[in-house]
């Protein structure tokens, strides 16, 4: 009994708290977004053919999202029947997206204009352990194209 | 070439569906199938254990209760002579089949209670049989009980006992090992467990008949239920009880008077 008690308070907590985060998290992310849509992303290894002289530099964002108590026995429960797992896809668009734009931030600070050969690395950080609530880590990275003045 | 980065919309990689539906939907249907498949195991479970041969019971219940419940070594008191010899004429009437035998064991002490058990173990109380108004009422405990052996309630109970106990320990995912440690700890605490409601009812039912086969009438049948009712300060509501409420066995009891309107005195109880 009180076990389920327990329970029930974790889910409630976790997804109150969680949908809060995530509401508040894509509202910041679609702002950032817009504010710094002047930095070009390619995934492409080579850049653009440029008409100025430029710099090249590394620049890097990385993230840490955790799942929530909800998400993580919605996601137990659809293990048992299949399917796509929403409660996760909403948290990886989530990570993925603020390590781009973490990047781009520091891409920005760099003065850059464009970065080319973007890459992203996903990683879970509680990898197969049990009774853990997981993290997925996202870190994005590529080269920063910074425009010399000539 | 202009190179450019459109605004990619919304929702293309998330659905909109809120979490909470999707969340219910697996909800109810992983539930439905959970209380499905439980519903289906308890009733094979409880199917299957009736062609457990007696034999195979006698034998569990030497490894299980006999000696922890069932006294191992029987006083052969007045008491326990007239028990069992009052025992043997009731399984008369009742006609049980050849392989089951039926075994009373009187046991000293306060307790008020008589049960049945693996292997045809009757046991009864000196509490109850001190409170017992007359022989014909004893009879009523008695042929009850018989008539749970009869119908293999115990080990019915300790099948379905023992379904619960796996289900319980696989759902909150003890280990293999675990699992049967529990199972063999309990195993005496499950064979004691409650019949059902409707195998009370059942019982009752037999020991009528049996009564009146016996007796002629079922005089003093309901004084053991009237004692019940007397002693039992509180009587939790039917659906938290495993035997059916004192009053409707009264009922249940008067009916079948009404039915087989046969009448007759009631036999005292030797001193004992």
């Amino acid at each position: 009994m009180f076990d389920i008690v327990v329970f029930l308070s974790l889910i409630t907590l976790g997804y109150i708290f969680g949908r809060i985060a995530e509401t508040r998290h894509f509202k910041s992310i679609a702002l950032r977004e817009q504010q710094l849509r002047s930095i070009l992303c390619f995934s492409e290894r080579l850049p653009p053919p440029l008409s100025e002289p430029v710099e090249t530099t590394l620049v890097a964002g990385n993230v840490v999202i955790s799942v929530d108590y909800f998400k993580r026995i919605a996601a137990s429960l659809r293990s048992l029947i299949g399917g796509r797992v929403t409660a996760y896809e909403t948290l990886i668009e989530r990570a993925r997206r603020e390590a781009i734009l973490r990047m781009k931030q520091e891409a920005s600070n760099l003065g850059a204009t464009t970065v080319c050969n973007v890459k992203l690395e996903t990683a879970s950080i509680t990898k197969g352990k049990k009774q853990q609530i997981g993290s997925v880590e996202v870190y994005a990275y590529g080269t920063a194209l910074i425009p010399t003045q000539s | 070439m202009n190179y450019q980065n459109p605004k990619i919309p919304e929702g293309i990689n998330i659905s909109d569906e809120h979490p909470l539906k999707d969340f219910a939907a697996m909800l109810i249907g992983v539930g439905v199938f959970i209380v499905a498949a439980f519903v289906i195991i308890f009733a094979l479970a409880e199917w299957l254990v009736r062609f457990v041969p007696f034999e195979v019971e006698t034998r569990l219940a030497e490894s299980t209760v006999v000696g922890t419940l069932v006294p191992a070594v029987t006083t052969a008191s007045k008491t326990q002579k007239y028990l069992t010899a009052l025992t043997a004429d009731l399984v008369q009437q009742q006609q049980l089949p050849e392989d089951i035998s039926v075994t009373v064991h009187y046991i000293e002490g306060d307790t008020v209670n008589a049960y049945a058990t693996l292997g045809g173990h009757i046991i009864i109380y000196q509490g109850l049989l001190e409170k017992l108004p007359n022989e014909n009422a004893l009879a009523m405990v008695l042929a009850h009980e018989i008539a749970h052996i009869k119908h293999r309630d115990p080990i019915i109970a300790m099948g379905r006992g023992v379904t619960i106990a796996l289900a319980m320990a696989s759902l909150s995912g003890v280990g293999e090992n675990a699992v049967a440690e529990t199972l063999i700890n309990q195993i005496n605490f499950l064979t004691a467990m409650a019949f059902s409601r409707d195998q009370e009812k059942d019982a009752d039912d037999e020991a009528l008949k049996t009564l009146l086969a016996y007796y002629g009438h079922i005089k003093g049948a309901e004084d053991l239920f009237a004692l019940f009712q007397h002693h039992q300060s509180f009587e939790p509501p039917e659906f938290l009880s495993s035997h059916p409420v004192n009053q409707e066995r009264i009922d249940n009891i008067r009916l079948f008077q009404q039915a087989n309107n046969y009448t007759g005195a009631t036999r005292p109880l030797p001193p004992l």
